[in-house]
Parts: C-alpha cells; sequence; structure tokens
C-alpha cells in the first residue's frame, strides 16, 4: 500500500493546529487500508469510525487511533482475518490504532463500569464503510444521549474528579501532567463533553469562551512533548521545561516565567472543570441537597448561602476595604464554604483597588489563620487575587518552580499544602497520627503556625540560596506592617529562623546520645515553641509529597520531639534566672532572680514589666492579683509570699468556682515570691454572664492566698464534676529523683476534670511536700502535668513515694 | 559480584555515603526501614509517660559491588557506621549471579 508515512519527523513545524493536519493525514491512510483490507473482505454491513481524540480530529503526533467498527449484526469468525490485516497495515505505517467492535445497540447501552465509552461516540466520525449504518447509530444515539444524559455525566463527573484526586487536586505539580493533570487537556474535554450532554448551561459560556487561549497553549505545549520524546508523553518534566521555555514561546523565556504561563493556563481549564462540576453536582437529589440546604441557615445579613456556595449580598460593603474583605474570607475559613463564582469575580475585579486600603490587619489575619478551613480561605483569597494583595511578597512565591528531587509542588502550593496538614490534623475523624493530633489539639496559638507556615519558604522567591534568611526578613516586614504585637512577631520568627533544625536532628544527630537533647533544649528553650516547631516540621515535610511522611519519618520526628520535651521539663527546676544588677534595674533583677529560665523565655518584657508592678502590690498588701479574658480562656496570675500548700489552696478556689484549669505554672524567686499562673476555661460562662463574680472569684483567691479561707469549704458546696466513664484513663505516675539536685521530678498524666488539679496538689500537700515548680498541660481529654516536688528541703525518699502513689493513682 | 546490606543509625547514612563516594562507590539505594537486633528496643519517656519503642528506626544501605573490592567497602561502612555504642547495626554480604544495565544491556561487573 502506498500512502503517507505518518512516523513522526523531527522536523514537523508546530502549527498551533498541527493535531488537525495530522488527523487529515491519518484519514487518507485508514481510507486507504479500508478499502483495500476490510471493504471487500466484509461479507455484511459495516463502518469505520474515529472515535476518541482521532475523532474530534485532535491526533497529536503518538496519540492512539482509536477506531470503531460498527457492525449490522454480531460479528462472525469472518471478520478475524480481514481486520488483523487492516490493523497490520496501519502499525507498519507508523500507527498506533486501537479498535474495537460494536453493534449499534452496544453502543447504544449504559455501560456501568465504562463511561468512556459512551462519551468516546459523542466524538464519533464517519470513516469508511456504510454511511447508512451510521446515519443509524447517529440518530439511535441522540435518543441515547437524550435518555441517559444525567447518568453519563454524572459517571463522567466521578471519573474527573477520581482523576483530580490522583494529582492532589493542584495544577501546581512542579512537573504537571498537562493532558491528564488537574487543568490539563482532558479538563477541557470533560467541560465540552458535558456541555454536549447538556446542553444551555449559560453560566458556563463565559468559563468556555476562556478555555479556547488556553486550549491552544496547551495543545502546542502537548505536541512538543510528543515531538521531543518520540512517544506519547504528557509529563513535562524540568528537562523538557527547559526545552520549552526556549523554543514556544515568540521569545525564549527562563523556565520559572515560562513556567508560570504554564499554571496560568492549567488554572484557567481547572476552574472551568470545577465550575462545571458544580452544575452536575447541583443537578443531584436527595442527601447531598439536604445538605446544601441545611448549609443556607448559615446566611448572615452580609452573605447568602446557597447551593453549599457563598454570594454576596451587599458587595459594595463587602469589599469596600481590605479589611471588610478579610471579614468575608474569615466566614470562609470558619464555615468551610467556598465562594460563588460571582463573588470570586467581584473580588478579583477589585483586589487591585483593595491594596490601597492596608491596614494594621493583624486581628483579620489572626481570626482568620484560627478557623477550622484556614487553607480553604487561603486558597479562596489566591485565586480571587487577594492574598497577593495583602501579602505583597506572596507573589514572589506564586507559581514558582524550585527544582527539587523530592518536592512535588510549586513554592505557593507546597506552604497552601502544609497549612492544609495542620487542619487535617485538627479535623474530626482525621486519619493523621494520634500523637501529632493530640499535639494539634492542644496548641492554642494556631494562628501563629499557619502563619509561620504561609511564610517560612516566601525566601525561595525573594532571597533564592539563602530561603531562611530570606523569610526571616519577610515575616519581620510583613508582621509589623500589619500590626503584628511583639510577642507573636518573635514567635513566628522563631518557628521560620528553625523550621529545617528537626528536620537536621532526625537525620544527622544521635538520638540516644544526651548531647542531642541538651543541643535541642538550648535552641528552643520552651515546650511552646517545641510544640509548634515540631507541628510546623510535621506540616513541612507533609507537603513536600504526599507519602513524605512516611510511619519512619513520623516515628523519627516524634522521638526528637519527645527527647526535647523530656530535656526541658528537666531543666525546668534547675536552669534559673541569675541577674547581674548591671544588666538590668537592681530592683527588677531582685524580682527575676531565682525564677526558671523558662519564665523569661516565655514572657515578653512587658508582661514581665506587669508582674514587677503586681509584685509591688504584693509587698504591700501580701497577695496581688491579675484576671484577664484571653481568646478562648481566662488568664490568672497571683502573686504571693511562697508557703507550702499556696497552689492547691490556689487551684481550689478556681475548682470553687466551677473553672476548668486548662494550664498552669506555678514557681518562686529567691527572695520568696511565689508567682502562680493559670489558663482557665468556664464552661458555665459564669464570669462573662456575672461580671460582679469577677471581683467574688478576686476576693476569693485573695482569701485562700492569706489562708483566712480554707478551700475545702468551698468545694463542699459543688458538686463533684462527672467524668464520661469511656474518657477515664487509669493515672499514671513516675517519679523521677536524678532530674533536679534538689527535688524530686513527679510526672502525672491523668483524664482531665475539673478539680484535678485540687485534688492533685491536695495529696501532695497533705503528705508533707512542697511544690516548688508546676506546668500543668492538658493535651486532648488528658492532663499532663510536672511538679517539682520537695519534702523537708530535699527530694522525695522512697517511703514517701509509696505513700503518694497509691492516693495519686485514685484521683 | 556482591551484593551488601548494610543496616546503620539513621544519623549515620551522610557519613557513610561520603566514605563510601571517597573510595569511589556511587552507586547504592537507601531505604528507611524499621526492626531490632540484640539491641531491642527500649524504653523512652514522653512527659514523664514510658513507652515501649520496640521497632528502632534504621536506615539500609544496599550496594553491588566487584569482589575484588568486598573488603574494602565493608571496611569503609563498617568504620563510618560505628560508635562503639549498642545499636549501630550490621553489614549483610551476598553473592550476585549477574547484572545488567537496561539502558544498553552492559552486564556483569561493567553493568555496575
Amino acid at each position: 500500500m502506498s500512502g503517507p508515512d505518518l512516523r513522526v519527523r523531527a522536523d514537523v513545524g508546530l502549527q498551533v493546529r498541527s493535531e488537525f493536519s495530522r488527523t487529515a493525514q491519518v484519514d487518507t491512510l485508514v481510507l486507504q487500508a479500508a478499502r483495500e483490507r476490510l471493504v471487500s473482505q466484509i461479507p455484511y454491513q459495516f463502518a469505520l469510525l474515529a472515535v476518541g481524540g482521532y475523532g474530534r480530529g485532535e491526533l497529536f503526533p503518538h496519540s492512539d487511533v482509536d477506531l470503531l467498527l460498527l457492525v449490522g449484526a454480531e460479528p462472525g469468525a469472518s471478520l478475524k482475518e480481514p481486520l488483523s490485516h487492516f490493523l497490520r497495515t496501519l502499525w507498519d505505517a507508523g500507527l498506533k490504532a486501537s479498535h474495537s467492535v460494536r453493534t449499534i445497540d452496544e453502543c447504544c447501552r449504559i455501560h456501568e463500569n465504562n463511561v468512556h465509552l459512551s462519551i468516546s461516540l459523542l466524538d464519533a466520525r464517519f470513516v469508511a464503510g456504510s454511511r447508512d449504518l451510521f446515519a443509524q447509530l447517529e440518530w439511535r444515539l441522540a435518543e441515547f444521549f437524550r435518555r441517559h444524559s444525567r447518568a453519563l455525566l454524572r459517571g463522567l463527573a466521578d471519573l474527573t474528579i477520581a482523576r483530580h484526586r490522583k494529582f492532589d487536586n493542584t495544577v501546581y505539580h512542579l512537573e504537571p501532567n498537562i493532558k491528564d493533570g488537574p487543568g490539563g487537556i482532558r479538563d477541557i474535554h470533560f467541560v465540552e463533553w458535558a456541555m454536549r450532554l447538556e446542553p444551555g448551561k449559560e453560566p458556563l459560556r463565559q468559563a468556555v469562551a476562556e478555555l479556547t487561549t488556553a486550549r491552544e497553549f496547551l495543545y502546542r505545549v502537548r505536541y512538543f512533548l510528543h515531538e521531543q520524546t518520540g512517544r506519547d508523553n504528557n509529563l513535562l518534566d524540568f528537562e523538557l521545561q527547559d526545552r520549552a521555555a526556549a523554543a514556544l514561546p515568540e521569545k525564549a523565556l527562563t523556565p520559572e516565567a515560562w513556567m508560570r504561563e504554564v499554571y496560568r493556563h492549567l488554572k484557567t481549564c481547572f476552574q472551568a472543570a470545577q465550575q462545571m462540576l458544580e452544575v452536575v453536582s447541583r443537578s443531584e437529589t436527595g442527601l447531598a441537597r439536604q445538605f446544601r440546604d441545611w448549609r443556607s441557615r448559615v446566611s448572615t445579613s452580609d452573605y447568602t448561602v446557597a447551593q453549599n456556595q457563598i454570594f454576596l449580598r451587599n458587595p459594595a460593603a463587602t469589599i469596600a476595604s481590605l479589611a471588610s474583605t478579610f471579614d468575608l474570607f474569615e466566614y470562609v475559613a470558619r464555615h468551610g464554604i467556598r465562594l460563588s463564582w460571582d463573588a470570586q469575580r467581584r473580588v478579583r475585579e477589585r483586589a487591585c483597588a483593595l491594596a490601597e486600603t492596608q491596614a494594621a490587619l493583624w486581628p483579620a489575619w489572626r481570626a482568620l489563620l484560627s478557623e477550622p478551613h484556614a487553607t480553604l480561605a487561603l486558597r479562596e483569597m489566591e485565586d480571587a487575587g487577594i492574598l497577593r494583595v495583602a501579602l505583597p511578597a506572596w507573589r514572589t512565591v506564586e507559581s514558582l518552580v524550585v527544582r527539587d528531587f523530592y518536592h512535588r509542588y510549586t513554592v505557593d502550593e507546597h506552604s497552601l499544602v502544609a497549612i492544609s496538614a495542620i487542619d487535617h490534623l485538627l479535623a474530626p475523624n482525621s486519619d493523621a497520627p494520634a500523637r501529632f493530633r493530640d499535639l494539634a489539639a492542644e496548641e492554642d496559638q494556631l494562628a501563629l503556625l499557619r502563619i509561620a507556615l504561609l511564610l517560612h519558604d516566601i525566601g525561595k522567591g525573594t532571597t533564592p540560596g539563602d530561603h531562611v534568611r530570606g523569610s526571616i526578613e519577610e515575616c519581620d516586614r510583613f508582621l509589623s506592617q500589619i500590626g503584628a504585637p511583639d510577642t507573636a512577631r518573635s514567635a513566628v520568627r522563631f518557628l521560620i529562623e528553625h523550621h529545617l533544625d528537626l528536620s537536621a536532628v532526625m537525620n544527622t544527630r544521635d538520638l540516644s546520645d544526651p548531647a542531642t537533647a541538651r543541643l535541642l533544649s538550648s535552641q528552643i528553650g520552651t515546650y511552646e515553641d517545641l510544640r509548634r516547631l515540631t507541628l510546623l516540621t510535621y506540616a513541612d515535610i507533609s507537603a513536600v509529597n504526599p507519602s513524605a511522611m512516611s510511619p519512619w519519618r513520623a516515628e523519627q520526628l516524634w522521638r526528637v520531639h519527645s527527647i526535647a520535651a523530656e530535656q526541658l521539663t528537666r531543666e525546668l527546676a534547675s536552669d534559673r534566672i541569675h541577674v547581674s544588677p548591671s544588666e538590668l534595674r537592681p530592683e527588677l533583677a531582685r524580682f527575676l532572680e531565682g525564677f526558671p529560665a523558662r519564665y523569661a523565655r516565655i514572657h515578653s518584657r512587658d508582661r514581665i514589666e506587669e508582674h514587677f508592678r503586681l509584685e509591688q502590690i504584693r509587698q504591700r498588701d501580701g497577695v496581688a492579683l491579675d484576671i484577664r479574658s484571653e481568646p478562648g480562656a481566662w488568664v490568672a496570675t497571683v502573686l504571693a509570699s511562697d508557703h507550702p500548700g499556696l497552689f492547691a489552696a490556689l487551684c481550689g478556689a478556681l475548682a470553687s468556682f466551677g473553672m476548668n484549669i486548662v494550664k498552669a505554672e506555678a514557681a518562686s524567686n529567691t527572695s520568696g515570691c511565689a508567682l502562680d499562673e493559670f489558663r482557665f476555661t468556664d464552661p458555665s460562662r459564669t464570669l462573662e454572664l456575672n461580671p460582679s463574680e469577677i471581683e467574688r472569684l478576686r476576693w476569693t483567691i485573695e482569701c485562700v492566698a492569706k489562708g483566712t479561707i480554707e478551700p475545702r469549704d468551698l468545694l463542699k458546696r459543688r458538686r463533684a464534676a462527672r467524668l464520661h466513664a469511656a474518657a477515664h484513663l487509669p493515672a499514671a505516675i513516675r517519679f523521677d529523683d536524678s532530674a533536679s539536685e534538689a527535688a524530686t521530678l513527679l510526672h502525672f498524666a491523668a483524664s482531665d476534670r475539673p478539680g484535678l488539679l485540687f485534688d492533685l496538689a491536695s495529696v501532695l500537700t497533705e503528705n508533707g511536700c512542697n511544690i516548688e515548680v508546676v506546668l500543668i498541660n492538658t493535651e486532648g481529654h488528658r492532663a499532663l502535668d510536672a511538679l517539682y516536688v520537695t519534702k523537708n528541703g530535699g527530694k522525695l525518699d522512697s517511703a514517701t513515694e509509696s505513700i503518694l502513689e497509691p492516693l495519686l493513682a485514685a484521683l | 559480584m556482591k551484593k551488601i546490606e548494610a543496616i546503620i543509625q539513621p544519623f549515620k547514612l551522610d557519613e557513610v555515603k561520603e566514605s563510601l563516594k571517597a573510595i569511589g562507590i556511587d552507586g547504592l539505594t537507601v531505604s528507611e526501614v524499621r526492626g531490632h537486633g540484640r539491641q531491642k528496643g527500649h524504653k523512652e519517656v514522653y512527659r514523664g509517660m514510658e513507652y515501649e519503642v520496640d521497632l528502632l528506626p534504621k536506615v539500609k544501605i544496599e550496594t553491588v559491588i566487584p569482589d575484588a573490592r568486598l573488603e574494602e567497602v565493608t571496611r569503609a561502612i563498617a568504620s563510618a557506621a560505628r560508635t562503639g555504642k549498642l545499636g549501630d547495626g550490621k553489614i549483610f554480604v551476598y553473592h550476585v549471579e549477574d547484572a545488567l544495565r537496561i539502558r544498553n544491556d552492559d552486564s556483569g561487573e561493567a553493568a555496575l
């Protein structure tokens, strides 16, 4: 047989429509082969159809040539030989032909497990054989598609969702698949098929129109990939990015700049596909609709929630300023509901003008990043162009490819995936490792953690080669611009500065060597910073690629965390402040002398000055007290002369008001001033609803601190707190005599309940023990207490420990 | 040819890689593994609570070398991975029948 040789030629020009000219060439060849091998050999009526990409006239150099042999009746054995000769002819000519043989009835039947078969018929095109048979098929198919459009759409949508999920639902892969990945050519097909199955979706017309430019771009890229690799390759790897950036644009671009173009077009297609998925989803019935209707109940005077999307009731007011726009995204972060396409378009159109309304947005950022769906809000902000307005340096990492063998995503996507790893730890029914979930549940400054993750790699855009320095500089600039307080700035700065440290320790240090624990404690300083750094490291590794946080790495990270936590606890009593009067004014130096070093690490200078002012009141009145409301909890700070039983008495006073202590710290300085700080929740909202109760609580605390009221008397009036049986875990007790030279470290862990801390402290006091230093935390529903205890001025003896153990176990 | 399989402490990986590189061994496979030998895990303490760590994180290095280099390579790995403490790991040596470089069909030691 003579005809064009369709083996790919290296010099094929990159004409935009070259895939169509190739189709015409293939048509010529297929037609000729059909005439020679099929028409005269098949004794009954048949039609040869082009389907799939070939049917659409979109053949790339190494695309499969999909053929359907439509037969009028069940094919017999007589078909086998001519079909075999026909296909061999095509393969010999360099075509990758694939085929199927079906009757009209088979074509017009729903195939539950092969939606692709029905969908491929949407693109069926006559090539050779009986036009009558093809006309019959067309007539039957029109009815078939009309009757089954919904089922086919659902099946198509499910395939699309599964395909997106396979690529982690993001276009921002460092090496994207430009056919099957999110936003790839398959998404363009999906939108077009869906429009043909259910025409008349007017709101989608604009999205479809926007696909034209993206289609041309991506088709050129796919054509290039086939040419360059000599096979049906659709993966745009680093090497091909270099070549494409030099060859495809009119004027050669750097690979990074050209890849930004690629992502822009992928994003356009991905958004069109998402819009179409929503249209398909809206036609569902039953439970899904009921859920959407239920979500509409969270509508407010500013926003309407319908069909699980947010619509703006008063767009002019909502997007009047950056601050008001943040309210909208905080609403997204709180409820986990996306903006409608209309709302997103309105915000996007106004985004540039909002840059002029920058203000001290720290409270808005903190509120947004404290909500459970913070990542969704950030993604919506990015899509609407707000993130680059609110955080100008963000544009330096947008769609930024930093080549790395391990990382899968662009820098901006990596940061957002890292934040979503935190959201995932906190989500109900999360399948994340329980240890890290407990750690996340204990974290009360999630906004700091999330903002550190948002900024931790931003230096890759501003300061390539030393991204940690660049990220720190941007952190300082940005947090200062939005008016973040010093404590927040230093906490975020610390996390960014050390964000690679735990990974380095995991890989390069002997974790069984005590020097490693000491190194960690000296670098980190406080348990709170360690917890946040551990969570940040967990999220950062998880965002490298979906399998990066392997059980092996999780175990290693946990070991690093646990040895550092243990070391920090051991140093609690031994690592004390010693200040030279020349460093501070003498009276402040005297106040600080002897407090645990942790005190200076966790409190800002302003806070220490506040404590010092309280100390002056204590010296005058015997007791000084501050009670304040903070987000999510109350904080009481008590300064009193240190004496046995003080900590227990203060716990009892709080318990008598029904307060639930979630954190507590107590220590004394060399001058005998005890500083006890309690963070507690108020489950009955007593203090919030009855402000006068705050004064009564204050009076009660002062009285128990002075010893004029016995806390046991106060507690007689309260019913014992009930604890759910399922939540009760046996108490775990451990005495450690090696942690300090002068005191015994008591570790106590038990199911948390109101009054537990009072009971614990009372047992110790009643047995003649003095509580020197205390660090109390709750992790989920567990109380984790570390107490340095003395008796008669020294460590506990074994007899005392034997007496205490059963008493504590019974709590 | 010999295949060397070394189970070492994770923090020794870089040193072992460097020592192999120094004697011209570039090709190796590294896996994250967990297990125990005579070390049999140990107890660790987290916030006062003791827990048993029975399968310890280790790194497995595999490389195939010419017979003549066996002693040199095992010595390089052992000296780089040694701390002298329990848990340093083990080196196993296997006989390899043949090797084939998929790219160009080189075989035997030429494929290494």
